[in-house]
């Protein structure tokens, strides 16, 4: 039986249709990260499991229950939100006890269970400060706390992370994970920040205009994608899309990059489990990951390119350039000298780790196994 | 304390010449406080002066506080302050609550159309002029052919002649000065209402909240600070009670209950000509006023944290 079971859920506002009968169904204990640009629907989906959405069609059944129409008090849920959603005039004691207390537990279950939460969380100290008085992290953490206490089915982050600066937000994404793995509770998160989704998740959920696009583990959405959408929103920088046509090259199929002002054309061999799927003349783009770009091509297939910006990163740096006039984006390690980088005309590919997808349909040519 | 002194005109002077702009926007409503509140202060030596219309202010003998032993012995006087007093209190009781408890039902209303009549309709009654409300309430007050009477009537209640007797003057005009003021004055709880943060509601909901709960644990104490604002402003006007209202719904079978400072000042000093006695009042209860309204701040500020200044 899944922990959450999203069936054929549509939402509309009006005429408007936000989400197209979307399904999921979510493990128990499992960590389920939602993951699209804004406007995808992601949060619409997590306030509908948490009951602060109607449902306009389908099904949401949390621990095999049907809950389309049970209120959200009686869902077993908790919900962070991004703005903490820490009730001003309370101090951190009992923000965190509110849940309890609005339910009428008793006064020694309560402080249990407070003690308990500020402990894991390490707010012993800040009991008794407001939430006026606390950092970012602090104040997020409260809100982890109230959620805690409640031991609910099922914990809801919406974007929890995105109110904090980028240190805070590294560090409180590992007491996240950390929580997680002390409290093996089915946890549903969104957020639009992929580095959040890939280093959280058990299984990534990338959602874009209303519909799910890909489902699986961050390592299969990264090393799989489905389609472009998924292949260009996961991954920074992002897989570069490059369009060709299929070509017949001495029996093997390639892509075959079109000319472009005086530049001939350019092809790369097609990888054998996506050459399968694709037929001659196909308009297709090749999804090539910015670390599957090589300096020294060596024997290699290569294309020849011209950089015209370089963004050293440290250990290492971007290379901005144009194959026949088509953006795209490198990962070198940084030399010495980083003229070299300015001065490179020629890329390996490992196309190996090249993706071929359908220009029309953005589909994947990869044959599933 | 020299330099000082002109470091401060030299910056002022800065000031002006880089936000002249600014202090000219500001210029009008200065004038306004100058001209009719400040300048008429000079006039507060009445008080303090054996005043006659025909030597001026200047040419009036000083008189110490004679004024205000001659008030503080003036039965009629005591009446009327404690009368005013006594009426604000009750209006603190019982009108200071009406406009939140209306606010925080109009919030609970969530129909937008039923929200918005009933909004108007509550509105409606503070654009009508004093006089008018005044005449509404004779009207529907009469003995003879009054509504209120007339529904008595019909289970067997003899008319009662609530504006002649002075056990039913306060609880006529607190009443009717709700029914005129609630729905307006509870804009500014309405406004408070809308800026507490839906997702403390959606989180309330989420963690089991009633919507009573949600009411007392988030609305209130989140509108508090609002609240105890409004109450500063009230306990400073305490010693002031809408006169035009009770001119116009007081009669002499009423002093009794119904006279209050204002309307004594009124009569004592328009109509009895003695200005000096009636600037002595009016200085008495301005006083009055400010040591009430700096207290109530004061307090406000050690107990919440919220004060005026």
């Amino acid at each position: 039986m899944s922990a959450v079971d999203i069936s054929g859920v549509v939402k509309r506002y009006g005429a408007l249709e936000v989400v197209h009968g979307i399904n999921l169904a979510i493990e128990p204990k499992e960590f389920v990260v939602l993951v699209g640009p804004s406007g995808c629907g992601k949060s619409t989906t997590l306030r509908m499991v948490a009951g602060l959405e109607e449902i306009s069609g389908g099904t949401i059944s949390i621990g095999g229950r049907e809950v389309n129409k049970v209120a959200p008090k009686d869902r077993d849920v908790a919900m962070v939100f991004q703005n903490y959603a820490l009730y001003p005039h309370l101090d951190v004691a009992e923000n965190i006890a509110f849940g309890l207390r609005v339910r009428r537990e008793r006064r020694d279950v309560v402080d249990k269970a407070v003690a308990e939460a500020a402990q894991i969380l390490g707010l012993t100290e800040y009991l008794k400060r407001k939430p006026a008085d606390l950092s970012g992290g602090q104040r997020q953490r409260v809100a982890m706390g109230r959620a805690i206490v409640r031991k609910p089915q099922v914990f809801l982050f919406d974007e929890p992370l995105s109110n904090l600066d980028a240190k805070l937000r590294t560090h409180m994404r590992a007491e996240i994970k950390r929580l997680h793995r002390r409290m093996e509770a089915t946890s549903i998160y969104v957020t639009h920040d992929q580095v959040e989704a890939m280093t959280l998740a058990d299984r990534i959920v990338i959602m874009s205009n209303g519909h799910i696009e890909q489902v699986g583990s961050p390592m299969e959405v990264f090393l799989e994608p489905a389609n472009t959408f998924v292949a260009s929103f996961i991954g920074s920088p992002p897989m570069n899309l490059i369009d060709a046509t299929v070509t017949s090259v001495g029996g093997v199929l390639h892509g075959v990059i079109a000319p472009e002002n005086g530049e001939p054309a350019q092809s790369l061999p097609l990888p054998s489990a996506f050459a399968a799927g694709a037929r001659e003349g196909q308009a297709v783009k090749l999804g090539i990951r910015p670390e599957a770009m090589g300096l020294h091509p060596g024997a290699a297939p290569a294309i020849d390119c011209a950089i015209d910006l370089v963004e050293p990163l440290g250990a290492e740096a971007l290379l901005h350039g144009r194959v026949n006039g088509q953006a795209f984006i490198a990962k070198a390690e940084t030399p010495l000298d980083l003229s070299e980088l300015w001065s490179v005309e020629r890329l390996g590919i490992d196309t190996a780790r090249m993706h071929v997808f359908d220009a029309d349909t953005g589909k994947t040519l990869k044959a599933r196994g | 304390m020299r330099l000082r002194l002109s470091d401060y005109f030299q910056t002022l002077s800065e000031d002006l010449r880089r936000d002249w702009q600014l202090y000219l926007l500001l210029a009008p409503m200065m004038i306004w406080f100058l001209v009719f509140l400040y300048k008429p202060m000079h006039g507060l030596q009445i008080a303090f002066k054996d005043f006659s219309i025909f030597r001026g202010i200047e040419a009036s003998p000083w008189v110490g506080f004679e004024h205000f032993g001659a008030l503080f012995a003036d039965a009629m006087f005591i009446r009327a302050f404690w009368n005013t007093i006594t009426i604000s209190f009750l209006g603190l009781i019982f009108a200071f609550p009406v406009p939140i408890l209306l606010a925080l039902m109009f919030n609970e209303v969530q129909n937008a159309l039923a929200k918005r009549w009933a909004q108007t309709i509550v509105y409606l009654p503070h654009f009508i002029s004093v006089v008018i409300v005044a005449g509404i309430v004779i009207n529907f007050l009469s003995p003879s052919t009054g509504i209120v009477n007339t529904v008595l009537g019909w289970f067997g209640i003899a008319p009662i002649y609530f504006l002649t007797q002075p056990e039913w003057f306060r609880p006529v005009f607190i009443g009717s000065s709700i029914w005129k003021e609630a729905g307006f004055d509870s804009i500014v709880y309405l406004a408070a209402i809308a800026g507490v943060s839906p997702t403390l509601y959606e989180s309330a909901r989420v963690d089991g909240a009633s919507r009573w709960q949600m009411v007392w644990r988030i609305t209130l104490p989140c509108i508090l600070p609002t609240i105890i604002i409004m109450l500063i402003i009230r306990i400073g006007n305490l010693v002031e009670v809408g006169f035009e209202y009770i001119i116009l719904l007081y009669r002499p079978s009423t002093y009794q209950t119904a006279d209050v400072v204002s309307t004594f000042i009124y009569r004592t000093g328009l109509q009895g000509t003695q200005y000096d006695l009636a600037t002595a009042a009016g200085l008495f209860n301005a006083v009055i006023a400010f040591v009430l309204v700096y207290t109530a701040n004061r307090i406000s500020r050690k107990v919440s944290s919220t004060s005026l200044w």
